[in-house]
């Protein structure tokens, strides 16, 4: 189980005089506790609009092996496979936005065959509901898979999304993770629940 | 007591602590207001990094929308204990989670307001922006923090400034007595030994020089100045003594020459008298037996005259006439010894009128004589008048008698102021004599004309000058031979 903890640094002053200096770090442990549910807010966003935003949030918090990304001026892909459950509103989160020089791109995909140049992908609830065999497919490329299909990090994918009372939660198959070379951030892994953690 | 009349001591040393306060002050006050900007900046900086460290935390809380997480990462602000208030919201500025959970919302922004740290309204506040690097902004975090750490430096720099205030007072105050000694001490030294010389009058005691600076300087002045008094002291001392000595002798020789004075005095009157009675008998008993040769050649003559021849005659009327001379002079004697020994009697003396009577009595026995006399009126003295009446009686007489052989004789009695005093004059224009024997004018017996020119036993002038003297007078002479005299006297 992934512990972090927030340092939190204070320097005091030295008194000028005497020249003291005094400085001290304090150290505090976080420990995940189940959150409160919070009142439901007023202009709440669809479910798919937050999953939008996820799936773009995700390519912040996870960095991909040198030798996928061919260039550093490419567009960052986010690839559906399937259905399109997002309607337009994954472009509409991603236009214009960049993560460092790269833009993104959104494309869609009916067959796993036509994944060519891809970062995220995120299946579709009726292949995401039997992952194996286009996980297979997938396997060992740096390709971030995500989905809302049930069960879907147990069986190998990556990332999950749960809906746990009106609230996504994020389910990570870490051992998949660094099998494809993938790195996530410590931060997206303290809002997630971890499975499979890499063995020794 | 005014600060001028302080000791010089307590002087010093409020001086010496008057400055150091100052310079405490200043440097205390500069400490202070150098600690309380150093602190606020930071402050300032320490929450910045908080903020920071927070907000990278927090971002992935609002990336994936973990109220949860944000809330414990948030509450790690606990241990941070002037941060009274912290919020995240998400890009839209809608609050997604606060610090401390109670926290009621009108205490919070609504909305972020621009970026930044900064002091409001007695707080420190920052506005951190959540993003991780190179990424789209994720929202906002909001952190508030009282002042009291501020406060609480100010307070702590005022009570070490305070306390090395009164420290270096304290030090200051016990330099200050001893290092103002340095100072004080010699002139304390100098003032002492001034007043032990000005009430003891010792000037033998000397300032002890404790250093070589100006009051040093000053010592060894002061000292030398008191040794110079010293010295002129025993020197005048000395003079004293050997003046007193000088007048004790010269007292001592004064009266021992009184004494001999005195002495002299005494011996003389008494030869004096002596002399003068021996005169007197001498005289007296001198005119019986001449009486008895003048009566007896009278005799002679008158019942033998005719048995006598022609120089027989001669002879005898020689010898009477030689007795009668003789008879006279003792008179004079008699007189001059009489007057000497006479008593005085002082009274006021009309001496013009005493002389008027005189020329009356001159001018009665020679009627025959033409004598212009010039008796000046209201001419006073004190004197014993029978004896002034012979003084003058002396003098107009010889005047009459020296003008005999004058054409057109003339006696003067006058005075004239001279020299201080009144000088009385008598003065004619007959036979004079001359200067060169102006001395021997007034002894006895002395004469300057033959008794065939001019009559006179040679005793009158010596009478006078007795008599002037008895009045503690002068008496002196001017003439020119055949032009006249003048008798000069005072009295």
């Amino acid at each position: 189980m992934a512990f972090l903890s927030a340092r939190l640094a204070r320097a005091c002053k030295p008194l000028a005089v005497w020249g003291v200096s005094v400085a001290w770090i304090l150290g505090s442990a976080l420990a995940l506790v189940p959150a409160p549910d919070l009142a439901a807010q007023a202009a709440r966003p669809s479910e798919y609009q937050v999953k939008a935003v996820f799936l773009f949030n995700f390519a912040q918090f996870v960095d991909w092996p040198p030798e996928a990304v061919a260039d550093s001026q490419a567009p960052l892909t986010i690839g559906v496979l399937g259905e399109n459950p997002f309607g337009d509103v994954l472009d509409a989160t991603v236009r214009g936005e960049r993560r460092g020089a790269r833009s993104f791109v959104v494309r869609r995909y009916q067959r796993v065959e036509d994944i060519k140049i891809c970062d995220i992908l995120f299946i579709s609830r009726p292949e995401g509901d039997r992952p194996e065999g286009v996980l297979a497919d997938l396997k060992r490329r740096p390709i971030l898979t995500v989905s809302d299909a049930d069960g879907f990090a147990e069986h190998g994918g990556m990332i999950g999304f749960v809906t746990d009372r009106n609230r996504i939660r994020l389910k990570i198959n870490l051992g998949v993770v660094q099998a494809a070379h993938l790195t996530i951030s410590s931060k997206l892994l303290r809002v997630a629940e971890i499975i499979n953690p890499p063995g020794p | 007591m005014s600060l001028r009349d302080w000791p010089i001591r307590k002087k010093l040393t409020a001086l010496l602590l008057l400055i150091s306060s100052v310079v405490l002050l200043l440097t205390s006050a500069a400490f202070v207001t150098y600690e309380v900007a150093a602190f606020r900046q930071t402050t300032l900086k320490n929450l910045s990094t908080l903020g920071r460290v927070i907000a990278a935390n927090s971002t992935a809380s609002l990336a994936f929308a973990n109220q949860a997480d944000a809330k414990e990462i948030l509450s790690a602000l606990r241990a941070e204990s002037h941060v009274v208030a912290a919020a995240l919201y998400d890009k839209d500025g809608r609050l997604f989670s606060r610090y401390p959970a109670t926290l009621r919302d009108d205490a919070l922004p609504a909305a972020p307001e621009r970026d930044g740290y900064r002091f409001e309204h007695g707080y420190v506040i920052g506005l951190e922006p959540v993003a991780e690097t190179g990424n789209p902004r994720l929202g906002t975090l909001y952190l508030q923090s009282d002042m009291k750490a501020v406060s609480h430096t100010l307070r702590l720099s005022a009570a070490i400034a305070a306390g090395v205030m009164a420290i270096s007072l304290l030090m200051a105050y016990l330099l200050a007595a001893v290092l103002q000694r340095r100072v004080a001490d010699p002139i304390l030294a100098l003032a002492e030994t001034a007043a032990a010389v000005s009430t003891r009058q010792d000037y033998s005691v000397r300032a002890p020089k404790l250093g070589e600076d100006e009051l040093g300087t000053l010592t060894d002045a002061f000292n030398l100045m008191l040794g110079r008094i010293e010295d002129q002291n025993r020197e005048l001392r000395h003079y004293a003594t050997e003046l007193e000595q000088r007048v004790a002798d010269r007292t001592h020789e004064l009266e021992d020459r009184n004494e001999a004075l005195r002495r002299n005095a005494a011996e003389l009157l008494a030869a004096n008298t002596e002399l003068d009675a021996f005169a007197y008998s001498v005289s007296h008993d001198l005119r019986a037996p001449l009486r008895s040769i003048d009566g007896f050649s009278q005799v002679l003559l008158e019942d033998y005259g005719t048995q006598l021849d022609e120089p027989g005659r001669d002879s005898l009327q020689r010898v009477r006439a030689a007795s009668q001379r003789m008879a006279l002079l003792i008179d004079d004697l008699l007189k001059l010894a009489r007057f000497s020994r006479a008593e005085m009697r002082t009274e006021v003396v009309d001496l013009s009128k005493i002389a008027g009577e005189i020329v009356a009595e001159l001018q009665r026995s020679t009627p025959d004589r033409q004598v212009e006399c010039a008796i000046a009126q209201g001419l006073e003295a004190r004197g014993d008048s029978r004896l002034l009446r012979v003084v003058l009686e002396n003098l107009l007489r010889n005047g009459w008698k020296y003008t005999a052989k004058q054409p057109r004789p003339r006696i003067e009695f006058a005075s004239v102021a001279g020299n201080g005093e009144r000088v009385f004059l008598v003065r004619d224009n007959g036979a004079g004599f001359d200067m060169q024997y102006a001395d021997k004018l007034f002894g006895v017996f002395q004469r300057l004309h033959s008794a065939a020119e001019f009559e006179g036993t040679g005793v009158g002038l010596a009478t006078v000058r007795r008599i002037i003297a008895r009045h503690g007078g002068r008496i002196w002479a001017e003439a020119v031979v055949d032009q006249g005299a003048t008798f000069y006297f005072t009295l």
